[in-house]
């Protein structure tokens, strides 16, 4: 556990959890999502939630038992050596998700608003944001992910506008497409859910921490509602046919808004989006610089410059959307790999080791 | 153990010495004034800065009495002046003449020196707060003398309680400086915070408690101020009770309270004194006008060099008339007006009342119009960055509003390079920045970030007293509640 001061209330782990969740992704998931399950697609959103929420359970299982951070349950389950290379795997996958969703984020602004900005420098100005956060330690980015659900809450309020065109009619039959079909959706849903892995790394920072399972739940929730919610007016305001032409559902969305004062309303829709992504990179961006400082001892500042330094080159090597997609897929594989296998995995493990353990103990007194 | 031999034997020839060289150095000075004075018994030297004395008192208290003089141990007694002593430390002597005191001494006998306090106060009167003016409520405000202004305080908080630390900070101006605080209420960690601070301090000279704000905030070098200056006694009074801690200092008539909170920045005392749905509206309209005053510049500069698909047409075509004969790009046209208005404000500000006006006069009607006739800037700009400076100047701490007027550049040029994104980008780092500012060590976004439900009725809005029951816990204070709530609730009429 860590020094009391550095620790945050129970209650903010709602807003980590969803914070780290909602990326880019809900700008986008709707047209990989339907492509399979189309109009039942909704469904699809409830159990890749329903799931997470078992990973979610599983996590706490394990952390409750152990009150450490994974490098720690990973060094005294599997020794030094090997819990360290497995916490660089956790690690590398963590600075994945920061990378992809900057990068995500980045062609987002290119095509929609900027097309001749300079990638350099933005990217640039991005990287020294999150350094000024992660410096700001756990309490900053946490507060960070605070206001960042927060003050963007009121954009969910303007998909109210397409409402008024929708034809809610679109999502009769239900249950008109196969298990199999749904299966595949679910696995591409779960995309949208990841990061909220990182609570493997902030768990000791976290006050009675055993409490707050509670609202880990309640903020894996909201992002299901968020989904489905913003999925249900897509299914009823475009057809299927229209949603698989559509790469950033959401944003086309966005275009029906109309106030006195404002067009286009996607523009600032992109423009307030960066106060929710932000907290997403701040915090993968946290967990890799923890999890590093805590295997090789190093100090976190330089540890911070060289996987910022890494976030930077990676985002502007990738340029094309095909590079794009394969980074996204890469990470989602491990992504998937890591929570939905490695995870009850090692639940398991821990189980059994420390069952073995007593028994050692108890036969040895 | 010789060395300890020696020194103490040139600590005892240096004595006698020590005074004489004292005499010497104040001597120098021509406005020492040095004269003998014959007693009964003996020859008597007084010696004292002119500056300094009341020589009234000297006249018509002392002198006199120093006649009867018989020894100088009855000095204290045969004087009726209350801080007489009898004093054998040349710094302590050379101190205590430098605070107004006159030395007494007979010419044969230097062993004991004779000090009576007969220092004169020049100090203006206390007048009516200017930077926080009300129109309700108290018209006091602080003055420059520490006394008074404690007095001012203690009057409205007759307790015990009130404890007044005072030092002496400044190797040059040695500065009285009190921390005031109630025992009981305010927690012990943030007064230890305060004192340690201030007597940890390594400066020359404090000549106002702006100085001591920049030396002991937790960021030196945010431009945000993260301790309050008021010159209200009833403001100190109030927060006091809220358990936290006022800072005076002598020679400046601004008090600092601490630990305080961003939103405390804005609101102003007199929101206490109007019923709670005007205060609480008054509070969002400032709070309002902060975020217009950032914001609404950059917007403009943003939307009309990359984003003008965002304007409607009917709004385009007014935008469009404005600006089609201007040759300027809109940020150089903002800047160009920005930097107007500062220049307007700077000018008023240093120059005397009367002539300001003239200027302001000048400034804002004449250059406004000529400039728009002129065709260098588009008329609804004019408007705009008009109305951002009126709101900057709603803040009711004047320090915060000048942090708030600065902060408008960075978002403007990030808004010329980038667009709306750079207004989002400098956003963020306004936010990342005061997440990480603290205040005393207490949260500076408090009660927001940490979230406190409790503290969120005197923050954005104002809630009725009746349901101010507890202290803010910003302070964490020791004694939580005000008052009994249920007694609170009771009326008794009928």
């Amino acid at each position: 556990m860590e020094k009391k001061e550095l620790q945050v209330s129970p209650f903010l782990v709602f807003f980590i959890i969803h914070a780290v969740q909602v990326g880019v992704g809900v700008l986008g998931f709707q047209r990989v999502i339907m492509k399979s399950a189309g109009n039942d697609a909704w469904m699809v959103v409830i159990a890749a939630g329903m799931l997470v929420s078992f990973i979610i359970w599983l996590m706490y299982v394990l952390l409750n038992r152990h009150q450490k951070d994974i490098v720690q349950i990973h060094k005294e389950l599997f020794g030094k050596w090997v819990g360290g290379v497995i916490s660089l795997i956790w690690i590398i996958y963590w600075l994945l998700i920061g990378i992809v969703t900057l990068r995500n984020y980045l062609e987002i602004v290119e095509v929609w608003m900027f097309p001749t900005i300079n990638m350099y420098m933005f990217t640039l100005i991005f990287t020294i944001l999150v350094y000024y956060c992660v410096t700001g330690g756990f309490r900053v980015v946490t507060g960070l992910s605070f206001l960042g659900v927060c003050i963007p809450f009121y954009l969910f309020f303007t998909f109210f506008f397409p409402v008024e065109f929708a034809h809610f009619r679109n999502l009769l039959p239900i249950w008109n497409h196969s298990i199999k079909d749904l299966t595949i959706s679910i696995k591409d849903m779960i995309l949208g859910f990841l990061g909220f892995s990182t609570l493997l790394m902030y768990y000791p920072y976290i006050k009675h921490p055993k409490k707050s399972q509670k609202w880990a739940q309640l903020g894996n929730l909201l992002t299901v509602v968020i989904y489905l919610f913003i999925l249900i007016i897509t299914i009823g305001f475009f057809s299927e046919g229209q949603v698989s032409k559509q790469i950033w559902a959401t944003l086309s969305l966005w275009k029906i808004v109309e106030m006195p004062f404002v067009e286009r309303f996607e523009y600032i829709g992109i423009t307030s989006w960066v106060l929710i992504i932000l907290p997403n990179i701040c915090f993968s961006v946290w967990a890799a610089t923890k999890g590093i400082q805590k295997i090789f001892n190093l100090k976190p500042k330089k540890v911070l410059l060289v996987l910022l330094s890494i976030l930077f080159c990676t985002s502007v090597a990738i340029q094309s959307r095909g590079e794009i997609a394969l980074l996204s897929k890469i990470m989602s594989l491990i992504g998937l790999c890591l929570v939905f296998v490695y995870i009850p995995l090692l639940t398991l493990i821990s189980f059994f080791i420390s069952k073995m353990r007593r028994g050692k103990l108890e036969k040895s007194s | 153990m010789r060395i300890w031999r020696n020194k103490r034997k040139t600590d005892r020839s240096d004595e006698d010495h020590s005074f004489q060289v004292l005499l010497q150095r104040l001597t120098e000075s021509d406005e020492f004034t040095q004269f003998t004075y014959a007693s009964r018994s003996s020859t008597l030297c007084i010696g004292y800065y002119t500056s300094l004395v009341d020589t009234e008192i000297l006249h018509r208290d002392i002198l006199p009495y120093l006649k009867e003089l018989e020894i100088m141990n009855a000095l204290p007694n045969v004087l009726p002046i209350e801080e007489v002593s009898l004093e054998k430390d040349a710094t302590k002597i050379q101190e205590q003449l430098l605070r107004g005191f006159i030395l007494i001494f007979d010419i044969n006998n230097l062993n004991q020196m004779g000090l009576a306090k007969a220092s004169v106060e020049r100090t203006r009167q206390v007048t009516i707060p200017e930077v926080e003016f009300s129109v309700v409520g108290p018209k006091e405000a602080f003055v420059e003398a520490l006394d008074t202004n404690i007095n001012l305080v203690r009057k409205r908080l007759p307790l015990a309680d009130l404890v007044i630390k005072e030092m002496q900070i400044g190797n040059l101006s040695k500065t009285r400086v009190s921390v005031l605080y109630i025992d009981g209420i305010a927690n012990q960690e943030n007064v230890n915070t305060v004192v340690q601070r201030l007597s940890e301090l390594q400066v020359d000279q404090i000549n106002d408690s702006s100085y001591l704000t920049q030396l002991i905030q937790d960021n030196q070098n945010s431009p945000f101020p993260q301790l309050i200056d008021t010159e209200r006694p009833d403001r100190i009074a109030s927060v006091l009770g809220d358990g936290k801690i006022a800072i005076l200092v002598d020679g400046a008539p601004h008090g600092l309270i601490g630990p305080t909170t961003f939103f405390e920045f804005f609101s102003a005392f007199e929101d206490y004194f109007l019923n709670w749905t005007v205060a609480s509206f008054f509070r969002l309209v400032r709070f309002f006008a902060v975020f217009f005053s950032i914001l609404i510049t950059p917007i403009y500069v943003a939307v009309l060099t990359y984003h003008y698909e965002l304007i409607p047409k009917d709004m385009l075509s007014t935008l469009v008339t404005s600006r089609s004969a201007i040759p300027l790009p809109p940020i150089m046209e903002a800047v160009v007006l920005e930097l107007t208005i500062e220049l307007l404000r700077e000018a008023g500000a240093r120059l005397p009342t009367k002539v300001g006006q003239t200027i302001g006069i000048v400034g804002g009607i004449v250059i406004g119009t000529a400039s728009v006739e002129a065709g260098l800037t588009s008329n609804v700009l004019l408007i705009i960055v008009a109305l951002g400076a009126l709101a900057s100047f709603t803040t009711p701490v004047y320090q915060m509003g000048n942090t708030i007027r600065l902060i408008r550049f960075p978002f403007l040029l990030m808004a010329h390079y980038i667009g709306l994104l750079g207004v989002a980008v400098s956003f963020c780092f306004l936010l990342i920045h005061l997440l990480r500012l603290s205040s005393l060590g207490r949260p500076f976004l408090e009660p927001f970030y940490p979230l406190r439900v409790q503290d969120l009725k005197d923050s954005l809005i104002r809630l009725p007293f009746s349901m101010q029951t507890k202290r803010p816990i910003q302070e964490q204070t020791e004694d939580t509640m005000r008052f009994n709530p249920m007694k609170a609730k009771e009326k008794d009429d009928i």
